[in-house]
């Protein structure tokens, strides 16, 4: 039976791959008193929603449309933040594999995803998440409750400074892991040792500048050849190197004898100075460190360095919204976007709240023309917590069992294949996207395998899981997730009514005539007192549907 | 499907997709069969060593002159002298060399005469000697060191110049209308899109590590009361999309839709190979490689490219406890899939070679090593000139005369003088050479002539 051969695979594949807190997570303020904000339509409630959090659901385009666009993003940023920690620690030490407690980290992912009040923060957490990439394939398999707490740092950080971001994630060990700074030593030329470079390198490349000069619109500066920039050269990344020396696990010793513990991977790394390079250090922009100063100071000044950096505007900006709102930004918006990182209005540089906000509010953002370029392909994940969002999805146990989200979707919480995140945000696919030189980096991963993948797991969803009464051949068990289309199931018998009222739910109304035909259509051929498989067929294609992967 | 029940759907259903492996061969959209003018059938498979291969671990010199420069810069990364496992080509050089203990498939291969080496070898616009690296008077590939540039580099050979298609990409294109009446695009992965195999005119087929998977619900048989579904949900695809990303998302569904029933059949056609392939991400995909190439009649192919990969390379931490695994799983997945091209007769039709984004610093950073640039590569089959090492393997002396710092290795030839060797045995006209390989002009030897 190919389903069972399907989730055989899952599991095959995923054993197949064997890879603190901080920050102010203040609010953003409230506006000054003003006109009252426009009337927000439902479909704009919706394509917002989508933009803003792991889900349009009606009751929340409700709650939209009474606050208006602007007062819900203030009423986001002022709710507290839903951690992992704290229910990763209540489950208590380790009585087993510190690696089975991954299932336990995507289970509170997932919980916060789909019920956290503080949907704005977890979608921006996110989205920075697919920045500062650190990933459970790999050593940190060990590390769930590192993992765990990772993600709070970016989840606190969410709406915070930048320059406070790059110094907790610098400092949390479950990047110091992952990118190798941790542990990492003074040179010791007689064995021709030399500082590791990997967080030097990708720190700038990755999570900050990027590899070659930017204008503030975020496109390439070129100079008198036409050829662009580079932000740094080899001697830079050496310089960085040798800045991030001396920094392990905290509360030993020695910093050779630093290993990892339960409690220690939660906390942020610590200085042992006798490991730390006290040399000169050349950095950007002709800044070279003077020698003899502390590992600390160092690190200050070089993250100082690099987020002052005329690049980390436009950067930021271009991949956040790229996360958030649109593939192809318009060099204006970027631009827009990039002002707001430089000064928030209070002279403050980095403000990541004022940043989102801008991003959301732009009117390239909330297009009042449709133009066929808006949106993006909506990250497989997020097709998927929208469904559940939308059919209040829940398991018998109260717990969300999805922990090979990677190998199904080809995307997880902090479960990426490397450094590199998913996709890339320039990625783009043969065709028409690639011919009109735009991108459309979900689509990376959205291969033939990967969209069968998704596409068969919406037919477990829709059908299997809630569809069959026995259990054991549904291949489901109390922690299955499982969607709720009881409310549908009970108008199923009018085929129209039916499609309808989900087309109401998954795309407020938006759907086309093709997609709302075909679905009617299909639906009546299923007989009329067979009200959950007409459910299950509409949901299904509506799920599965190009309009649906496309994030307005 | 007016009478069907619940149990009864799911049957039917699995009954059908039951069926539907079983049948062979069916067809797709304008198949019009009779081929071009190839009369042969030949195979090239990229192994793409993601991170960073350490190759100068790999291949080792074993005489004591160049072992002592050798282990005097890897001072702890350095593999013993004593437990290396010689190879002896079949023109013995005055320096003798060595492969890491773990690598006794290739060995095995190399000693047979069904592979070669190719030394130092990486992404250049044009020969480079160290002194004109410093002083910059000849052009360099762009953010050398870098892994997804330099992944790039590989796969694409395009230097600066924008990099939207792959030298596989291009030879598939070059080749199309001879190929017309294949089943199956030229270019298939079994690890996800990659630049190598992107094109302006072909699109890659993407499978996973065993094969396509096939879409839950959609029978092929009309008769099947959920043939409709399937239409239905084609209709759907072939809609008019609004949106350009929808309209993408919708392409990518539709390939996917058009091969994976006669893909799977085809490999579900050919049973178990005699061959036991390592239990790795590796040698699974190479495991389904060979059932594809054995199912290359059914499919009316004449000419593949594929696209496997291993991950883990990025060595910066913990080298000497990772390495043995890391070499050793390509060494013996390398060597099962070409066992399974001689149990199918195919060895001198399958080449297949290995590519990774640069090669590693000599130096250690503590306890593992950092991206650099040149490295050694691996050349499979028995249309391989095997038993030989081409190129020029360096001397491994930190700021020796290939070294441009901490061990980063200028590489003495060039991927695109690499690319040029295989595209010329693949079928590819010279002068289309340079379409394939847009350096290759800067260099005097086009053919490195480890292809016999």
């Amino acid at each position: 039976m190919q389903s069972l051969r399907l989730i055989s695979i899952i599991v095959t594949m995923a054993l197949a791959f064997a890879g603190c807190g901080g920050g102010s997570g203040e609010g953003g303020g409230t506006s000054p008193p003003g006109p009252p904000p426009p009337p927000v339509s439902k479909a704009e409630a919706f394509r917002f929603l989508n933009q803003a959090s792991f889900g349009a659901t009606e009751a929340e385009a409700d709650v939209v449309i009474t606050m208006g666009i602007e007062g819900w993003i203030d009423e986001q940023m002022s709710k507290p933040p839903s951690l992992q920690l704290p229910h990763m620690q209540s489950l208590g030490p380790p009585p087993i594999g510190p690696f089975e407690y991954q299932k336990d980290r995507v289970d509170i992912w997932i919980r916060n995803a789909l019920h956290g009040e503080d949907q704005l923060r977890q979608r921006v957490a996110f989205a920075l998440s697919e920045i500062f990439v650190v990933s459970q394939l790999g050593a940190l398999v060990g590390q769930p409750w590192g993992l765990a707490d990772y993600y709070d740092t970016l989840v606190e950080n969410a709406f915070g400074n930048y320059r406070d971001l790059m110094e907790d994630v610098t400092l949390h060990p479950s990047m110091g892991v992952y990118l190798s700074m941790l542990g990492n030593e003074k040179p010791n030329p007689a064995l021709n040792i030399r500082p590791d470079e990997n967080f030097a390198r990708e720190l700038m490349q990755l999570f900050s500048i990027g590899l070659v000069e930017l204008h503030p619109d975020g496109s390439v500066k070129l100079d008198s050849n036409h050829q662009p920039i580079p932000t740094y050269d080899q001697a830079i990344i050496e310089g960085f190197a040798h800045v991030y020396t001396g920094w392990s696990y905290v509360g030993f010793a020695d910093l050779r004898n630093a290993f990892p513990t339960y409690l220690n991977q939660v906390e942020p790394m610590q200085l042992y100075p006798d490991y730390h390079d006290t040399g000169p250090k050349q950095l950007l922009d002709g800044v070279v460190l003077a020698a003899g100063q502390p590992g600390e100071q160092d690190l200050a000044d070089a993250l100082d360095n690099i987020f002052n950096h005329p690049n980390v505007g436009p950067f930021v900006a271009i991949r956040l919204i790229q996360r958030l709102t649109t593939s192809n930004p318009s060099p204006g918006y970027v631009q827009r976007v990039a002002n707001v990182f430089d000064d928030n209005g209070a002279g403050e540089r980095g403000d990541l709240g004022a940043v989102v906000k801008a991003i959301l509010m732009d009117p390239e953002a909330r297009p009042a023309i449709p133009m066929e370029i808006d949106g993006k392909v909506k990250e497989p994940l997020l097709r998927l917590t929208q469904l559940w969002r939308a059919f209040d999805a829940q398991s018998d146990s109260g717990r969300y069992s999805f922990e090979f989200a990677y190998v199904v979707l080809g995307q997880g919480p902090l479960q990426s294949p490397s450094v590199f995140n998913f996709f890339s945000p320039f990625y783009a696919p043969p065709g028409e996207i690639r011919d009109s030189s735009l991108v459309a980096p979900e689509l990376q991963i959205a291969t033939e395998y990967q969209n069968t993948f998704v596409t068969n797991w919406m037919f477990y969803q829709t059908f299997f899981f809630n569809w069959l009464a026995d259990r054991n051949l549904a291949m489901i068990n109390d922690e299955t997730i499982l969607i709720n289309f009881e409310e549908e199931a009970a108008i199923a018998d009018d085929a129209v009514a039916l499609v309808d009222r989900i087309a109401d739910k998954l795309l407020a109304g938006q759907i086309s005539d093709t997609l709302r035909n075909e679905t009617i259509g299909m639906v009546d051929l299923i007989p009329a007192d067979q009200a959950l498989a007409r459910a299950a067929e509409a949901i299904y294609l509506v799920v599965t549907s190009p309009e649906y992967a496309h994030q307005r | 499907m007016s009478k069907l029940n619940r149990r009864e759907f799911l049957k039917q259903s699995g009954i059908a997709s039951a069926v539907l492996a079983a049948t062979p061969g069916v067809a797709y959209s304008q198949v019009v069969g009779g081929g071009g003018p190839f009369n042969d059938y030949k195979a090239l498979v990229c192994v793409f060593l993601f991170g960073g291969n350490d190759s100068f671990n790999l291949i080792v010199p074993r005489s004591n002159a160049e072992y002592t420069v050798y282990a005097q810069a890897r001072q702890n990364l350095a593999v013993l002298q004593n437990d290396l496992l010689p190879i002896v080509p079949a023109v013995p050089d005055v320096v003798e060399y060595g492969l890491h203990p773990s690598a006794g498939g290739l060995q095995t291969l190399f000693q047979s005469g069904a592979a070669a080496f190719v030394s130092n070898v990486g992404p250049l616009i044009e020969p480079t000697t160290k002194e004109q690296f410093f002083n910059r008077s000849v052009a360099l590939p762009p953010q050398l060191f870098s892994h997804n540039d330099q992944q790039d580099q590989w796969q694409s050979l395009k230097g600066k110049a924008q990099s939207n298609t792959g030298w596989a990409g291009r030879m598939a294109d070059l080749i199309r209308t001879n190929v017309a009446g294949q089943q199956m695009a030229t270019n298939a992965s079994l690890f996800g899109n990659n630049l190598l195999q992107s094109a302006d005119e072909t699109i890659a087929y993407v499978m996973g590590p065993g094969g396509p998977l096939q879409f839950e619900g959609f029978p092929t048989d009309p008769n099947d009361p959920f043939y409709e579904q399937r239409l239905a949900f084609q209709r759907i695809l072939d809609a008019d999309h609004a949106s350009i990303y929808a309209r993408g998302f919708a392409d990518i569904q539709r390939r996917a839709i058009e091969s994976a029933d006669t893909v799977s059949a085809a490999i579900a056609s050919v049973g178990n190979l005699q061959t036991v392939f390592p239990q790795s991400q590796l040698g699974q995909q190479l495991e389904t490689v060979a059932k594809l190439i054995a199912a290359r009649d059914q499919l009316s192919m004449q000419r593949q490219i594929f696209f496997v990969a291993a991950g883990g390379f990025d060595s910066h931490d913990n080298q000497n406890e990772d390495q043995p695994g890391l070499l050793g799983g390509i060494s013996e997945g390398i060597r099962a899939f070409y066992d399974a091209t001689v149990e199918l007769q195919v060895s001198d039709r399958v080449t297949t070679f290995t590519q990774s984004d640069f090669g590693r610093t000599l130096t250690s950073n503590g306890d593992g090593t950092d991206h650099a640039w040149g490295g050694n590569q691996l050349v499979v089959g028995d249309s391989v000139f095997g038993q030989r090492m081409y190129g020029s393997y360096p001397l491994l002396a930190i700021d020796g005369p290939e070294d441009v710092g901490g061990g980063r290795m200028i590489p003495s030839t060039s991927a695109d003088q690499f690319a040029a060797t295989l595209a010329k045995w693949f079928g590819i006209e010279d002068a289309d050479l340079n379409i394939v390989a847009p350096n290759i002009d800067n260099f005097v030897q086009r053919d490195l002539g480890f292809m016999l």
